[in-house]
């Protein structure tokens, strides 16, 4: 990354607060679990919200985990551990990183790994490998591990599929208060998705700036900027975090600053972010005028399958709402509902092409991939590139390679742009 | 392989037969036999092909040979040979595919049903997933009745249930006499791999064949007692040149906890007359399966009950390249055997194993080495 743009983006407060809040978060994880809080490991789509209805109960994401030592350059060390005990390279990246640092408890991880849990809650929703590797921990560490078993969407969610994933939560709660001995207590829960969804009331503002020309932000900073949906959801640091981080942006697009000012190429990824690659692909896209100021990853936050649009709480029953925001994330929808997603996307922030990311690692994101990006292309008329990046794993990755593709689209784009 | 797939499905056409394409491995088949379906498992679909040309339109070359396999069939001829396609929820590949197979389908004028059913993933001791299950089979007959005009009848229901549990139950002595050495894997492989493309009748007719034209000689040339018990553990069977190398390097294939083998034929629920109790009865006493999440914790005690049972010394994990089902669970595995003495070896079964499979070949019969000195 250019140095003046590195410069700014380290000067923003948006930024120190949310490095700020994810190291407490965590060293708070590791100290309340140290005093007998109850520690339950989940899956990123496992409601949070759920652990805040109780009084002494946190969680750690071994997921986000993954993702904070790959970007911190460690990912790769990690994966290696796992390799040696007989893991096999192919298998994800987040899940051998997270073994091999469970493996030595935490030593070379950026935040002392995570406590160990006293519950494994793994959901089959975004990919059903996760109950798999939460199996492996099941049993080299004894823990009891539960599983949310949610519908695959092909079409919008059912409501018989919804019940009986609120039958679920309550299964959830009702373990957790038996092997706890704490209440569950539905208004502290209420609260909590309150403050989840008012948060990305926040989070959607701060996304629109990329509809501005230039864009107010590049999808670089909404990937770092997801931490706290991972570590903070349902609180009000989130609401407040997600708050300032709008209105920062929106003071610096009013100031003209912007990431890119000589943007050229308005880009849209489709896939995890590459983490240990962010400020490297940043830079290096700036450099030939290009930003890329979405993603189907951050997007699909907050919203229901087939649609990027805010899907908003109506402050009545947050099981109820948990449950029917289970298919945000993007890998549970059916290919027809993510193409209708990406499509309206790609329309509103005017996009000129799209990186598709084809990511070895995470198959229920990357197969359809390739049909995806025939309907942009054939039938919505965007030019879009097929790159290879695994997105913990920087053995498997390019820069090369990837750059050649990346420059061969933006020439694409100059001969749509021409015809 | 020695069947040829398409003509069976072809054939079953040619009768007038309404076929059902399903995946994965464990659909309700005696539900689609009671309703005058012939349903027919799509996998070991190797060898249909010439090559993935379709399916590398579609699927990265990171995805497993099974996943690529179907869907060249599907897109190949699949749609001229099926009435339709069913599936059930299955691992992070599989799930996506049945949209893409739609889709091109559509394209050239063939658009068949394809039924989807979401067999519950739970653990039976967290939530009782009954009546969810329940309200799934009802609407699955429901959808039935009406795309393939159709009834469902208690009476046909209890029939292929028992004739299923015939089929399963002459599976398992098939099974057998390879154990005792009268019948070589791979005819065994073969006899089972026809089996899922043909009519339970037809079935029944291979099965029985099978085992009554045995000879009393055993097939292998030295005495059993003299080979060393393996036990092949996997998705798939092995290539038939790694199932020939085994064989030929002194092992004897005593078990099998192989998907599409063993775990398919090892558990029978009690019959029933209600679908949704004799379902749920079937997949949650199935034999353990990594594909069926809640298995996970009897799948260690059944493959080392298994190793018991069959005195096998060793187990070989016939690894699909790519499936992070099997994958995860191989270290665990490896681990709890080695502890108890048993030997293990582990193959990676890549789509261009269709092709070359020496050097498994020679890490067989070094491991045939190893026991023979172990032992
Ligand atoms: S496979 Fe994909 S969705 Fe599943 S844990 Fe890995 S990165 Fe996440
Ligand atoms: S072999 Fe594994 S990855 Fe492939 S289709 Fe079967 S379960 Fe899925």
């Amino acid at each position: 990354m250019p140095e003046k743009l590195k410069t700014e983006k380290l000067k923003t407060n948006a930024g120190r607060h949310l490095s700020k809040m994810v190291g407490d978060t965590y060293m708070d994880l590791h100290a309340k679990s140290a005093q007998g809080a109850f520690v339950v490991w989940i899956a990123i789509n496992v409601p949070a919200e759920l652990f805040l209805g109780f009084e002494n109960v946190v969680y750690g994401v071994p997921e986000s985990h993954a993702a904070l030592t790959a970007a911190k350059g460690v990912g790769v060390l990690q994966c290696e551990k796992a390799e040696h005990m007989g893991y096999s390279m192919d298998l994800c990246s987040y899940a051998r990183i997270d073994i091999g640092s469970v493996s030595d408890g935490g030593k070379d991880s950026p935040t002392f790994g995570l406590p160990k849990p006293d519950l494994l809650v793994s959901d089959n929703n975004n990919c059903s490998l996760l109950v798999k590797w939460f199996d492996v921990h099941h049993r080299r560490m004894g823990v009891p591990h539960f599983v949310i078993d949610v519908p695959f969407c092909y079409e919008p969610q059912k409501d018989k599929d919804r019940k009986y994933i609120i039958q679920q939560f309550n299964d959830l709660i009702r373990t957790i208060e038996e092997m706890s001995g704490q209440k569950f207590d539905m208004d502290k829960a209420l609260a909590a998705v309150s403050n989840t969804s008012e948060g990305i009331v926040h989070w959607k503002r701060f996304l629109s700036f990329a509809e501005n020309r230039p864009s107010g932000i590049t999808a670089f900073d909404s990937f770092v900027q997801m931490a706290p949906f991972l570590v903070a959801r349902g609180t009000s640091q989130f609401v407040d975090h997600y708050k300032l981080l709008a209105q920062e942006t929106e003071q610096r697009v009013r100031d003209g600053q912007f990431p890119v000012p000589g943007e050229k190429y308005r880009l849209f990824w489709d896939n995890i972010a590459p983490w240990h690659q962010l400020r490297d692909m940043s830079g290096s896209l700036a450099k030939l005028g290009a930003n890329i100021v979405g993603a189907t990853y951050t997007s699909c936050i907050g919203t229901v399958e087939g649609s990027f649009d805010f899907y908003a709480f109506d402050g009545d029953d947050p099981l109820e709402y948990c449950a029917r925001t289970q298919n945000c994330y993007i890998c549970p929808h059916g290919m027809n509902l993510r193409g209708k997603s990406m499509q309206a996307v790609v329309e509103k922030l005017n996009i000129d092409g799209i990186v598709f990311a084809s990511n070895r690692s995470c198959k229920p994101y990357s197969v359809t991939q390739l049909d995806q990006q025939k309907l942009m292309t054939d039938q919505f008329g965007v030019p879009s590139v097929m790159i290879d990046v695994d997105h913990a794993d920087a053995r498997k990755y390019s820069k090369e390679s990837t750059f050649t593709r990346l420059e061969a689209l933006l020439e694409n784009i100059e001969a749509k742009r021409a015809a | 392989m020695k069947i040829d797939i398409t003509k069976k499905l072809a054939q079953l056409k040619n009768d007038g037969r309404k076929v059902l394409g399903c995946f994965p491995l464990y659909p309700p088949l005696e539900l689609f036999y009671a309703m005058d379906l012939v349903p027919v498992v799509l996998w070991g679909l190797r060898g249909t092909a010439t090559d993935t040309t379709e399916s590398d339109r579609h699927l990265q070359n990171y995805t497993c040979s099974v996943a690529r396999h179907l869907t060249e069939f599907a897109l190949s001829n699949g749609s001229g040979l099926l009435d339709g396609l069913f599936m059930y929820n299955a691992c992070d590949t599989l799930r996506n595919l049945p949209e893409i197979i739609e889709k091109e389908w559509e394209k050239i004028g063939q658009a068949l049903p394809l039924i989807k059913v979401h067999i519950p993933m739970v653990l039976p001791a967290q939530t009782d997933a009954t009546a969810y299950f329940k309200n799934e089979i009802n609407h699955l007959i429901k959808d039935l009745e009406e795309r393939f005009d159709v009834l469902f009848s208690k009476d046909k229901f209890v029939q292929a249930v028992k004739q299923i549990k015939y089929v399963r139950d002459l599976m398992a002595r098939a099974e057998n006499r390879v154990t005792d050495g009268h019948l070589s894997f791979l005819n065994f492989v073969d006899a089972i791999h026809e089996c899922w493309f043909s009519t339970v009748e037809e079935q029944i007719r291979i099965l029985e064949s099978l085992i009554d034209e045995l000879s009393d000689e055993p097939a292998f040339s030295a005495d059993k007692d003299s080979r060393h018990g393996v036990i092949l553990s996997g998705i798939l069977p092995p290539p038939t040149s790694v199932i020939h190398a085994i064989e030929s390097s002194g092992l004897r294939i005593v078990g099998n906890d192989i998907a599409s083998l063993g775990r398919s034929y090892a558990s029978m629920p009690e019959t029933r007359e209600d679908p949704a109790a004799y379902f749920l009865d079937f997949y949650y006493q199935h034999f353990p399966c990594p594909t069926l999440l809640y298995t996970g914790d009897r799948r260690t005690t059944s493959l080392l009950g298994l190793v018991d049972k069959t005195g096998a010394k060793g187990v070989i994990f016939v690894g699909e390249k790519f499936c992070e089902y099997e994958y995860f669970e191989f270290p665990h595995l490896v681990q709890q055997l080695k502890d108890k003495g048993i030997q293990t070896l582990e193959i990676e079964i890549a789509i261009e194993d269709d092709a070359q499979t020496s050097a498994h070949d020679s890490r067989v019969s070094a491991f045939s080495e190893i026991l023979k000195n172990n032992f």
